[in-house]
């Protein structure tokens, strides 16, 4: 972060909240949704609460500019964030702005993705993230204030104006917020954050340029056997961009898939590289100029097949939801990263 | 009311505006490069076609960035730009 | 190096703001959108475009 802290004001005069509102989706700033004034006062507070917090920001694409804390709580402000919720927008911004992520390719990007958020490790529970019911739905502040924070850094700072510089041919309800946190309490498997190899104690954010979940339907499967069988066939899609570009991809199993899974004795490693296997698309499926698009490319099918995933550990699985037998399978831009960012809390 | 504007940002050091010489068409090393979407290297080739009524193809090179969902490298971009006086970008969308 | 960029009329805004972002003097030869998707006949009214536009910049 920046030794001074500097910021610019804009005098709006003495408005009410719609007026307010008008103003703001005047200037661009806005995602469509009410938002709440960043006055000095309330981006103060949102300073404060990262205080502790000195790394430094790579500029954001595709505006290329170095953010500073000011202008990043004014969108955290807008989105309707706490001030306690304002590190782990941090880290979201953090994770995406890791080269290997390729922001700019996601933001410029036809494709539908936004920035996918989860979020690992003690923080959940601190500020009130959503990793049960309906965790990728309405109706948690946490979850909806901290990815649409992210959304309108990227929009406002970086500059991914949609139909100028974000060129989404549909985009997604995705890129309005996307943030859910993991169920490590209804897990069988050590928490994600675990597996990739941070601390219990460390709380996380996950980010990768992710389509919607796609979701995964299996009531009738007792077994990991066939669980494996249904969720495999739901990644084997022709049109996702894993199958154009390989990539990494999430598969976020409900509580009871996971637990049915765990007690035949599936672990996290095994349902990867099972998934990966049996998620491969075969050649008769796929369109003869795509086919001929490929090999272009240099990219040539193994054994008559194309894998989603670039390999198991491209499989990114966590456990995530509430009752009920569903999971649910998350594509990716394909050319991007799940990165990981801890998340730095005050002392 | 006075409030902190969402987009203020910094510019980046030693970020100035970057100006380039004339071309001669007819004798230059030119670059095709194709941004890897579908169509992109056709439309560039149908241009090298022209520039062959105008001059020896000899000098006209053709590249393309390793997936039309990432950028091109810094060292692609760097070798072109010594190697050549003008680059023909498409963007095959 | 002098950088020409081929875009549709289409992504002419992201063009002209990436290169704006990149401190870049835009030159831009704007085509008829799509590229992609066009087969050979439909893709030859886009170069013939461009190479007008070429021979634009060659006066």
């Amino acid at each position: 972060m920046n030794d001074k802290i500097e910021s610019e004001y804009v005098e709006v005069g003495d408005i009410d909240t719609e007026a307010w509102n008008e103003f703001a989706q005047a200037q661009g700033w806005s995602d469509g949704l009410p938002m709440i004034a960043p006055t000095e006062a309330k981006v103060a507070r949102f300073t404060s609460a990262v205080v502790a917090d000195n790394e430094t920001f790579a500029p954001i694409s595709p505006r290329q500019v170095v953010p500073t804390l000011q202008s990043l709580a004014a969108n955290a402000v807008m989105a309707g964030c706490k001030p306690e919720y304002f590190p782990v927008v941090l880290a979201g911004l953090r994770a995406v702005l890791q080269p290997e992520y390729n922001l700019h390719g996601t933001l410029a990007t036809t494709h539908p993705c936004g920035q996918l958020m989860l979020v690992s490790g003690p923080i959940r529970n601190a500020v009130d993230i959503n990793c049960g019911s309906n965790c990728l739905g309405q109706g948690r502040r946490a979850n909806a204030a901290i990815g649409r924070a992210l959304q309108l850094i990227l929009l406002n700072v970086g500059g991914a104006r949609p139909g100028d510089m974000d060129r989404a041919t549909h985009g997604s309800p995705a890129k309005f917020a996307y943030c859910f946190g993991e169920n490590e309490e209804a897990s069988p498997f050590p928490p994600y954050h675990v597996r990739k190899g941070f601390a219990a104690s460390d709380s996380v954010v996950t980010a990768m340029a992710a389509e919607a979940p796609h979701n995964i339907n299996d009531h009738a499967s007792n077994t990991g056997e066939g669980l494996i069988t249904t969720i495999a066939g739901t990644m084997s899609q022709v049109g996702a961009n894993n199958v154009y570009l390989q990539g990494p991809c999430f598969v976020v199993l409900g509580p009871e898939h996971a637990q049915t899974m765990a007690r035949d004795g599936w672990t996290a490693e095994t349902i990867q590289e099972a998934l990966y296997e049996r998620s491969k698309v075969h050649v008769s499926r796929i369109s003869r100029e795509n086919l001929e698009s490929w090999a272009g490319q240099d990219r040539h099918p193994v054994a008559d097949h194309y894998y989603p995933a670039s390999s198991p550990q491209h499989i990114n699985l966590v456990v995530a939801g509430g009752p009920g037998k569903h999971s649910l399978y998350i594509p990716s831009f394909g050319n991007t990263a799940a990165a990981s960012s801890r998340i730095n809390l005050p002392r | 009311m006075r409030i902190v504007n969402p987009t203020f940002g910094q510019s980046p050091a030693g970020a100035e505006t970057l100006k380039s010489g004339a071309v001669d068409w007819a004798k230059d090393p030119i670059l095709l490069f194709s941004n890897s979407k579908p169509n992109a290297r056709e439309l560039l080739e149908g241009l090298k076609g022209r520039f062959a009524g105008i001059r020896s193809t000899d000098g006209i090179d053709f590249v393309w960035k390793p997936s039309a969902s990432q950028p091109a490298s810094a060292e692609q971009i760097d070798g072109a730009a010594r190697r050549y006086k003008a680059a023909l970008l498409a963007l095959g969308d | 190096m002098a950088a020409y960029v081929i875009a549709t009329e289409t992504f002419r805004p992201l063009v002209l703001a990436q290169a704006k972002a990149r401190k870049v003097e835009p030159r831009l030869i704007v085509v008829k959108h799509p590229v992609g998707g066009l087969n050979a006949a439909e893709l030859e009214d886009r170069i013939e475009t461009a190479w007008q536009a070429i021979r634009g910049f060659m006066k």
